[in-house]
This record gives structure tokens, sequence and C-alpha cells, in this order.
């Protein structure tokens, strides 16, 4: 087993979530810098508490999946509609082009990926208020 | 700070940045970053000055010293990135932006490097006048308005059948209003006279009246079908064009777009989609016209025989009116619903038949019918939900007609009573309210269809509006034949955040033929999509006969190119049409000729119609070696002067790879030839190997050369010698 607070120290390991949508708690790949897997954590939560406090720093450090609270506002723009929302990472609007970028994971779990590329989640429709979810079901 | 524009914002932060510049300190780059070092949504603005570098952000900012920056390094994390500013080895200050403005990034470092050995040197930079601080290009926003309004601008085109149709209406509508004013007259000019006994009538008025009554009602048939007649005919029109126009706009799309989109979505939205607004213009439409007209006129009649019983028989109206407001939304967003549902269920269907081959082998079938039956529920959920609005709605306005009718007979029996009315007046208006209150029933129904329509028409305004993000007219440089000389100078791509090509320089010379090799995924189709055009580089240019590609009209340069794909594509018809798909006017004997070079001819004559066989859909029936042959001969036989070969002969046996070989040989002179291939021998021929890896060349030279290296070549080679001997 690697020791994970001095591999990590290296800016060029990264751990990455290999689900990070539905499972973003298990199977977290560390890999070197030329993308290589150095080893593949099934279960965090078993380590030992220094390594696992190493390992969520350096994951949060790149994780980047702000999770929709509200939807404030879907208006159309010409090439797609623009989302005003806000998110556990503040406000933000961003644009989706097509009806694909609305995905469907199961149990109301939904993700959006913009046109540059960035995913939002909404970890269950249900959990929205009325009126978001109102705005949303014109689109998914 | 929840502003909705975000231009607002970084208008804002350029007027602080600006403000801050000391005398005769120039702006040469800006760049705006999205989130703070926590990850969290923030406007910040880093700007790049002759002298300075600043960091500006609502109420604060720093400024460095441009020759105290020894580097700004970019680190990429997925999702996000990290740009550092580097003093002494260390990173004094980093800022952090979403991967989707990576290319900004880029361009901004580019220019920061510039920007600084400029500095450090001491020279003056030469006058470089992109105004980078004029705000960002307008965001246009919509155009759109209301999806109903653009079709009527869709259907502008024919507004003379239009007119028509209306004018039809009118008539119609006008004309089915006949009969109850002759049902007035008669009752009250006839049959209470004739019961009352006391006055003389002539039951010859009955006749007359029963004959007008006739023809009242021939009449409105007649040109109710008249109308009927017209505007399907302008539905048709409407229809059909939107089809046209949608196919037409889909096939300038570029592949990015095609790339994203599920084909069943597509083909659901050009085919139901339209016939929804088929319908609705067609049936509805008409409806909803003769209800507005019937309702006015019946409406002035009332008003015009009694005003009170009028007023008192209108008295529902308001009702009616809120409800429909409050159903419309509700069943908008059902049918928007509804709309997808079967765009994904459409995709279902475009996913597993063309993979039932793989549907089977692995005995999934269970599977499909599972995924199918969930769509299909789904379907059925989403209608379930309209229909429960709609359930309420419709007895509602029934409802209100019967409270419309029961106190125009109330005000109606006191007024008669009152020898305010008589009874022929109460009766044609006791009609006329029925009418009415029928036409306000089908008009309910028409908000209905008018919502679908809408969600339908909004459908394939979404289409419509993509704007070909590589428009065919970018460039207008008609190149006629070229000669084939290509030049990649320095160019990146990335799809996405990816970075997929991080920067190679090749220039092949006229009539050259390149081996690229590499391992899988370095990167080799997608420089090869990058001379096709089907995308555009990031960074650099490829340049063709000296041509930047982005000048070129792009129809112009493809009629150059000779593309075989890793994946051969065979379009329903017979062989000979599928070899012939870049130019349809090729006679028998150039066809026949293309398909001997490609060594398809022999496997061809063994086909029960040979060449007049016809291969389904995507060729299933013909083994992949034949697909690929076909797809040979279907880039020679345009006689390009840039063959692309991806893997063209990768499903081969030898001894066919050799003889197609050998014929390309021979059709290679006098054109420059990309191939790609895996089997290294395949590339004999080459003038030059080109070994590709992670998105960089990483060797170059002919057989002999790399070998002697003893680099990556060298090991794929001895891999593949390797494998063939055991
Ligand atoms: N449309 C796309 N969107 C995102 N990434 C893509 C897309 N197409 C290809 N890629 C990625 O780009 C990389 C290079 O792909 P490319 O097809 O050029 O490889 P290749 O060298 O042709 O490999 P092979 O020898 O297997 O054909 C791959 O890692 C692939 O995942
Ligand atoms: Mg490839």
């Amino acid at each position: 087993m690697i020791d994970l607070v001095s591999i990590l120290q290296n800016a060029n390991v990264r751990p990455l979530r290999l689900f990070p949508l539905t499972d973003p708690a298990h199977w977290i790949a560390i890999l070197d810098e030329r993308g290589q897997e150095l080893a593949c954590i099934e279960d965090p939560s078993a380590l030992a508490a220094d390594q696992r406090d190493a390992l969520d720093a350096a994951l949060a450090r790149r994780h980047f999946v702000p999770v929709i609270r509200r939807i404030m506002a879907i208006t159309r723009a010409d090439d797609g509609h623009d989302w005003f929302v806000e998110t556990d990472r503040g406000t933000t609007t961003f644009r989706i082009e097509t009806d694909e970028s609305i995905q469907t994971l199961g149990g109301g779990c939904i993700v959006i990926i913009d046109k540059l590329a960035t995913r939002y989640l909404v970890p269950n429709v249900a959990d929205l208020d009325r009126e978001s979810r109102r705005k949303l079901e014109r689109y998914y | 700070m929840a502003t909705r524009n975000p231009s607002e914002i970084h208008e804002t932060l350029l007027q602080q940045a600006e403000k801050r510049l000391a005398q005769g300190e120039r702006l040469i780059a800006r760049l705006f970053i999205d989130l703070d070092t926590s990850l969290h949504f923030h406007s910040g603005l880093m700007v790049l000055t002759s002298a300075r570098l600043l960091h500006v952000e609502s109420g604060s900012s720093h400024a460095w010293k441009l020759k105290d920056v020894d580097d700004l390094k970019l680190e990429e994390m997925g999702a996000t990135a990290a740009i550092h500013l580097m003093q002494a080895e260390s990173s004094v200050w980093h800022g952090r932006i979403t991967s989707g403005h990576l290319r900004d990034v880029e361009a901004f470092l580019a220019k920061f490097k510039e920007q600084r050995g400029i500095a450090t040197s001491e020279s003056e930079a030469c006058e470089d006048d992109d105004d980078v601080f004029t705000a960002e290009e307008p965001v246009r926003t919509v155009s759109a308005g209301k999806p109903l309004a653009r079709l009527l601008q869709f259907s502008s085109h024919w507004y003379q059948l239009m007119l028509l149709g209306f004018t039809l209406t009118v008539a119609s509508t006008a004309a089915g209003l006949i009969g109850p004013w002759l049902t007035m007259s008669l009752v009250d000019d006839v049959l209470i006279p004739l019961q009352s006994v006391s006055q003389e009538v002539q039951i010859s008025r009955v006749y007359r009246f029963m004959l007008m009554l006739a023809a009242a009602a021939l009449l409105t048939w007649i040109l109710k079908w008249a109308t009927t007649y017209v505007i399907s005919r302008v539905a048709e029109r409407v229809t059909s064009h939107m089809r046209r126009a949608t196919f037409e706009h889909l096939q300038k799309l570029s592949l990015t777009y095609f790339n994203k989109k599920r084909t069943g979505d597509l083909i659901s939205r050009i085919g139901s989609d339209t016939d929804n607004i088929s319908l609705f213009i067609s049936i509805n439409f008409i409806d909803f016209a003769c209800d507005v007209l019937t309702i006015l006129f019946t409406a002035v009649i009332l008003f015009q025989l009694n005003p009170m019983l009028a007023l008192a028989a209108l008295g529902p109206l308001p009702v009616v009116a809120w409800l429909v407001q409050w159903v419309r939304g509700n069943l908008r967003g059902g049918f928007a619903a509804a709309s997808r549902a079967w765009s994904a269920m459409n995709s279902v269907l475009s996913d597993t038949i063309p993979g039932v081959r793989v549907v089977k082998a692995f005995a999934q079938e269970q599977r499909e019918i599972e995924r199918f039956r969930v769509q299909d529920q789904h379907i059925f959920d989403t209608n379930d939900r309209v229909n429960r609005t709609w359930s309420f709605f419709e007895p509602t306005i029934y409802l209100l007609t019967d409270i419309g009718l029961f106190v125009v007979w109330g005000v109606g029996a006191w007024s008669v009573v009152h020898g305010n009315t008589t009874v022929g007046v109460l009766t044609g208006f006791v009609l006329y309210v029925g009418k009415f209150y029928g036409r306000l029933d089908s008009m309910s129904r028409f908000v209905a269809s008018a919502q679908r329509a809408a969600a339908s028409a909004h459908r394939i305004f979404d289409i419509l509006d993509v704007k070909p993000d590589m428009p065919i007219t970018s460039g207008s440089l008609k190149v006629g034949r070229l000669s084939g000389e290509i030049e990649f100078r320095g160019i990146k791509f990335r799809h996405g955040s990816r970075q997929i090509i991080r920067g190679m320089d090749l220039k092949i010379a006229p009539g050259e033929m390149i081996g690229l090799v590499g391992p899988s995924g370095a990167g080799k189709t997608t420089l090869v999509n990058l001379a096709c055009r089907f995308f555009d580089v990031s960074e650099g240019a490829i340049l063709v006969d000296g041509h930047d590609l982005r000048e070129m009209d792009v129809i112009d340069y493809r009629r150059n190119l000779g593309l075989v794909l890793q994946e051969p594509y065979l379009f329903f018809g017979t062989i000979a049409e599928n070899i012939a798909y870049g130019k349809p006017e090729a006679t028998r004997a150039e066809i026949i000729a293309a398909a001997k070079a490609a060594r398809a001819h022999d496997f061809i004559m063994k086909l029960a119609d040979a060449y007049d066989s016809t291969v389904g859909e995507r060729g299933q029936q013909l083994s992949g070696g034949e697909r690929q042959r076909i797809s040979i001969a279907r880039a020679l036989l345009i006689n390009p002067a840039i063959l692309i070969l991806d893997e063209a002969t990768s499903s081969v046996d030898t001894e066919t790879e050799r003889e197609i070989q050998a014929a390309l040989d021979h059709l290679v002179k006098g054109r420059t030839t990309i191939a790609i291939a895996h089997r290294l021998g395949t590339l004999r021929k080459a003038n030059r190997l080109v070994v590709v890896e992670h998105g960089i060349i990483s060797e170059m030279g002919s057989h002999e050369e790399l070998m002697s290296r003893s680099g990556t070549y060298a090991r794929l080679h001895q891999a593949m010698v390797e494998v063939n001997a055991a």
C-alpha cells in the first residue's frame, strides 16, 4: 500500500474519481504525471485518518461539479438556452446547446453539461422547489 | 451579487482595470476568470499590460511588474484549471477557471510570454491595435419570439393561399349563422301566429323558410369544404417547407453538432414534430379562426337582439378566459415533455435496431424490450399528465356553457313574461348562445393543440437556430484543383477541455506519401479530421497550397479530398451508387475502373446482381474488408488531389492488402497521400513515416532511419514482429 500523504505532495500526482457522478465516494484512482495508475482505492473510508485527509484535500482541490439548488430562470438564446441557477458554489449562468446536454442518471439524478463542458448536478429533481422543477420540466 | 448578465460584471471589471492603468501603460490582453480559489463562482479579470500583470475582482486588485513574474503556469485539473503566477520557482498567486475557457487561457499565456520577452529586453513592442478592451461582442439574445408567431412568419410565403383560406373561413362561418336567424323569423312570423290562430298565415311561408334553411346549410357545407381543402394545402406546404429547411440546415451543421445529438431525436423532430404542426395548421387553426369569428358574430348578434340578455349570457366568459390562461402553461410543459419522450423512444429504436447483432450476441433482447417499455411508459405517463389537466378543463367549459344557457332561459323567460322579448328572439338567442359556448368548447381544444404545436415548433426552431459553427461561407476562396501541398503549422486542438493535439509542425510536399503511425488514441484520426476541416484548429493553422484552410470554400476544398474512413459507411443503394457517391455523373467504365483499382471488382462480380446489388443500411451484408474496398473505390473515383486513408486496409487479409497496396502504389502517384496504419508493412511505400504520440509528433523519417533510432517506431515494429512470429 502506498503512502498517500507523501505521494500526494507531488503536485503531478493526482487522484481521479472513477465514478464522479454516480459514486463519488468510492473507487478513486491515483495517477502519476503520465496518467498511469499507481493505486486504486475502492473505499477511502477504510483508510487511516491521515491518509484519508490527504486524499480528501487532493480531491477537493480538483473536484468541481456544482450542485444546482435552485433554477432562477431558463431563457432561450440563439443557440440553446441560458440557465441562471443557484448552486452550492454560488450563482452562475451557463448555456446549454441541446436537449442531450441534460442526462438522467436514474433515481431522479440529472447531470447538465454546459456548452463549455462543465458538469452541473441535480442529485434529486424531487428535492428542488416547485418553481425550479416546473422550469426544468420543459427541458428534460 | 446575483447579476444575471455576466457581460455586465465583465464591463465593470474592465472599467475598474482601466482606472488602475498608469500613464502610457498599454493593454495587451485580458482574461476573464470565473472562479475563486475555493472554487466558487466569482468573476475576476486578469489583464496584461505593456509593463504589468493585473488581477482585478470586485473590490480588490493586485498588480505585478512583468519583470518580477518569472512565469505564468497553467495547471489543468479536469473540470477546472489553475493559473499560477510563479516567482522564484514557487507559486505566489493563483487563479482558478473552468476548463471550458482553456482556449482563452492559452491565448492569454501566449501573449504574456511574448510581452514578458519584450518587457525584459526593454525593446518597444510594435503597435498592435487589437483593441482588447472593447467590450465583448454583444451576445445576441434571442430573436426567437414566440414559436407560434415564428410559425406564422414561416407560412408567410403562401400568403395568397392563406388569404383565400381566410376569406373562405369568414364566408363559411357567416353562412353557418344564417340558420338561427331564419329560425327566429320562422318562430315569430310563422309558428307563433300559427299557434295563436288569431291571425291569417300562409303555410307557404313555412316551405319558403325550410327551403332557405336548406340552402343555408348547403352553402355552409360547400364553403367549409373549400376552406378545409385550401387550408390543408397551406398546412402541407408549410410543413414540407419546414421539414426540408430543417434537413438542409442539418446538412450544414458541423460534426461537432452531430457528435452531441442523438439520431433518434433528430428523426423525431423532423418527423413527428412537423406532423404536429401540420395538424395544427390544417385542422385546429381554421377551427380556431371559425371559432373566433363565430364568437364575435354571435356576440354582436346577441347584443343587437337584446343587450341585457346578452350580458347575462356572456357572464361566465371571464372565468373561461382565466381557465384558459391557467391551463395553457400546464399543457405546454406537458406537451414539451411528451415530445421529448417521443424523442427518447426514437433514440432507443435508432440505437437498438442497428445494434441488433450485439443485442443478440449478448442475449440482451429482454433488456432492450425493457428499455423500450420504460420509454414507452414514459410517453404514456406524460400523455396521462396532459390528459389529467385536460379532463378537468373540458367538463368545466361544459359546465360554464350550461350556466350560460341556464341564465339565458331564466332571464329570457322573465323578459318574455314582461313582454320585452318575443319567443322567437328567445329561441334564436338560445340557439346562438349554444353556438357560442359550443365554439368556446372547441376553442379550448385549440388551446391544447396550440400548445402542442408550440412545443413542437420550439423543437424545430431549436435546430434551425443553431448557427453552423463552421460556416460554409466563412472562406470564399475558390481553389479549384489543388496540387496538394499541406502544411500543419504549430497546430493545437482541443475536444472540449481535453487537449488532443498539442502542437504539431509538418510539411507535406505535393505528391508525397506520408505514413502516420502511433499508438491508439494518439490523435491520428483527429489530425486527418482537421485536415478535412471537420473541425477547426484551436491554435496554429493548416495551409494547403499556401492558403489557410479557413479562407477556402469548404465545399470546393473537399472536392479535392478522397477520404477512406476507419469505419466505412455505405448508404442504402446499389454498389454502383455507393462507389459513385462523390461523383454521381460517373460513367460505368469509371466505376468499374475504380472498383478494379480498389480490388473490389472480383467480389462484386460474385454478388447476385453484381454492381446493381443493393447493400442495406451501412452495408450490413458485406464483410468488413469488402466494405472497406468499396469505400476505397469511392475515394479513388473522384480522382482526388489529396488522398486520406485512415486504416483503410485494416480489415482485409494480407494478400488482398498487398494487392490494394500495389494498386495504390500506382494511384498515389501524383497525389498527396496521408495513410494511417497500424500494420506498419502497409506503409512501405511511404516517403516519410510520422510517429504521433500523445498529440505530438515524436519521430519522423524513413523506415530505416526510424529503426536505427530505436525509439517508439522501432518498439512498435519489434512488437509487431513478435506477434507475427508467435
Ligand atoms: N469527438 C470527440 N470528443 C472528445 N474526444 C474525442 C473525440 N474524438 C476523439 N476523441 C479523443 O481524441 C483522442 C484521439 O483520438 P483519435 O481518433 O485521433 O485517435 P487515433 O490516433 O486515430 O487512434 P486509433 O489508432 O485507435 O484510431 C482519443 O483519446 C479520443 O478519446
Ligand atoms: Mg483512428
